[in-house]
């Protein structure tokens, strides 16, 4: 989460046009969560300048949002984390879905349960959670079984992210559970499978892509975002654990405090554009829900069915859904998880 | 009694210093006083409900139902303050001699050595820390270092080891220790040392009955500085600890973050600042009885 802090308050506004002063937009995004070139087209654009700060989970957004942090017109909230907004009367009712464009989204991606319709939000991207493993250090790797071999089988050093669900997930997933498991039982089976494999995990970090370059991991839990940095190292695989993994999707909200809701609307009509959606999966090499977007993804992206996920691997990710009063549970679970030696 | 015209003045010169401790110190303190006894709400703040279960799952008595007592979290509290002890006394030993030596030293060089003892604050913490990152790593700067020198032969695994926690932490808190550290030997007055001496007290008594009282001063200042942050340092254990020992500032930031449990990271903080304000209370007695 640190590195995210590094980027916060990125200011990514361009000069092009800014005599022009049609207002500003200010965004708050996940770190390194949209291409900066999309900005700057939309600044070029509409003459709107951007802002943009960056948060490090859906809860430390609402929070801030909560506390009243006010001046942001955008939010990404994961789906589930888009309900509980709703709920809470924090976001803006924007008619996107009457847009002509909006036929190009993929009707699946309405995932909200308190908006069916998209009638507030638009789906902006998808993206799974696997291993990327050093073929060279650690021969081929299915899933999370091999995964967990890797430092006995091998001496290569393994990475978990420092994240509550991702790893709770793992343990759920590999002791058969639904990751959104509010079972006692079934939570205390995942935290017991987690810390069984503790020795074996060198770091709960988000660093891992820099030391999976540099050699120092054999293999890393991390998003599919992170293919970016092994174009040109085929050594550095991305897989999508045999055994299951997790996917997430994060939609295009605004907020109710909005002050500049117009140019909210631009933006998300601006994003409905399939060649946008596509120039942004070109950086981020994940999932879009615009479908003509997926024909103009370059090749890379478009032919590893590790990133653009073919229909039966869709079948084994799961989504996180809130887990309501269920949090304390896996909260407990993740401070034992890192406390136990 | 003062003239009621000086009381006036007073008042004024002491009002903004007054208005903004209020204002942003006591007043969040007391929210946070607030907070760590009510209900948490689903989706983070607070239920205005009286709720002591807060404080229940960390001492030991809890509901067993909602609230579980686990004692894991007196135990991140007893490693924070092991690993700001620690802290201290590295930052101690490394920077004592180091202030005698300094305060030799000619007037301009001594600017300049003052001068490299802040030059770290010119850049960021994280950007400093990753830096550290790069060179704990096995394949980073050290470990090329030594195997280069042929000290060992295979690299070492520091990154990600509490020896790394304590390393970085150390590293940033070294300026804080050595300032008021500084000032305090700086102003020994080295007559009274030759005194000693002269009247025959021995090294050892010398130091103990006339260097250590004059600077205990700043040992206790340095030590303070050192202390407080330490405890709740939650930089350092994410970078450098790779996140696998709990700390008592991860445990806080987690339940505003991402645990959406105000109440129970106010009960935390609360607990952490009862037993900073205990040490210090302590520490401060102590000295005074042993300049007294």
């Amino acid at each position: 989460m640190i590195a995210r802090l590094a980027g916060l308050a990125f200011l990514a506004s361009t000069t092009a046009l800014a005599a022009q002063d049609a207002g500003t937009l200010a965004l708050y995004n996940w770190g390194d969560y949209i291409n900066p070139e999309v900005l700057q087209r939309f600044t070029e654009e509409t003459g709107i300048e951007v802002t943009l700060d960056t948060y490090s989970s859906n809860e430390e957004m609402l929070a801030k949002i909560q506390a009243g942090a006010t001046g942001y017109d955008i939010v990404f909230p994961s789906v589930h984390m888009q309900d509980i907004m709703l709920q809470l009367g924090l976001l803006e009712r924007t008619g996107i879905n009457e847009s002509p464009s909006f036929a190009n989204i993929d009707p699946a991606f309405l995932r909200s349960s308190q908006d069916p319709n998209g009638e507030y939000c638009l789906p902006y991207a998808w993206g799974t959670v696997g291993i990327y493993y050093n073929e060279d250090v650690t021969g081929p790797i299915a899933g999370w079984e091999d995964f967990f071999a890797i430092p006995e089988r091998t001496g290569g050093k393994i990475s978990l992210l420092d994240d509550m669900r991702e790893v709770m997930a793992i343990g759920l997933i590999m002791t058969g559970a639904s990751v959104n498991s509010a079972d006692p039982a079934e939570i205390q089976a995942a935290t017991d499978y987690i810390l069984s494999h503790k020795e074996d995990v060198t770091a709960f970090t988000y660093e891992s892509m820099a030391l999976m370059s540099s050699g120092d991991l054999a293999a890393a839990h991390f998003f599919v975002g992170g293919n970016v940095f092994f174009t040109e190292t085929p050594n550095i695989k991305y897989v999508i654990p045999a055994e299951g993994g997790t996917m997430y999707q994060e939609n295009i909200c605004v907020l109710a405090s909005a002050p500049n809701k117009e140019a909210a609307m631009r933006f998300l009509e601006f994003y409905l554009q399939p060649e946008i959606a596509a120039l942004n999966v070109a950086q981020q090499f994940n999932g879009t829900p615009n479908v003509p977007a997926n024909e103009l993804t370059p090749e890379f992206i478009q032919g590893n069915p590790n990133i653009n996920v073919p229909p039966e691997t869709m079948e084994r990710l799961q989504i996180f859904e809130d887990l309501g009063a269920a949090l304390r549970a896996y909260d407990r679970a993740w401070n034992t998880i890192r406390t136990v030696q | 009694m003062a003239a009621p015209r000086e009381r006036i003045v007073l008042a004024v010169l002491l009002a903004p210093a007054t208005l903004i401790l209020g204002v942003f110190f006591l007043l969040p303190l007391l929210i946070v006083a607030l907070f760590s006894v009510l209900m948490p709400g689903l989706y983070g703040g607070v239920e205005w409900a009286f709720y002591h279960w807060n404080y229940g799952r960390i001492f030991g008595w809890a509901d067993g139902l909602m609230e579980i007592f686990e004692p894991i979290y007196l135990q991140i509290l007893l490693r924070s303050l092991g690993f700001a002890t620690l802290t201290v006394l590295l930052c101690l030993i490394l920077c004592y001699p180091v202030a005698f030596w300094m305060s030799r030293l000619p007037e301009r060089w001594r600017l300049l050595f003052l001068f490299l003892v802040t030059l770290p604050f010119f850049s960021s913490l994280i950007v400093r820390l990753y830096a550290w990152l790069l060179i704990l790593r096995p394949s980073g700067l050290l470990n090329q270092g030594l195997l280069a020198l042929g000290v060992v032969d295979a690299p070492l695994d520091i990154l990600y080891t509490p020896a790394a926690v304590v390393l970085g932490m150390v590293y940033i808190m070294v300026p804080f220790m050595f300032l008021p550290l500084f000032a305090a030997v700086d102003n020994l007055d080295r007559s009274l040392v030759e005194a000693s001496f002269d009247l025959g007290a021995t090294r050892a008594q010398t130091f103990r009955k006339v260097i250590l009282p004059q600077t205990l001063p700043g040992i206790v200042a340095g030590s303070v500085i050192v202390f407080i942050p330490s405890v709740g340092n939650f930089i350092v254990p994410d970078i450098l600890g790779g996140a696998k020992g709990l700390m008592m500032g991860n445990l806080i930031e987690q339940q505003f973050l991402s645990a959406r449990n105000w109440p129970f990271g106010s009960a935390l903080a609360m607990v952490v600042m009862s037993v900073v304000l205990m040490v210090l209370l302590t520490m401060v007695a102590r000295s005074r009885r042993v300049r007294g």
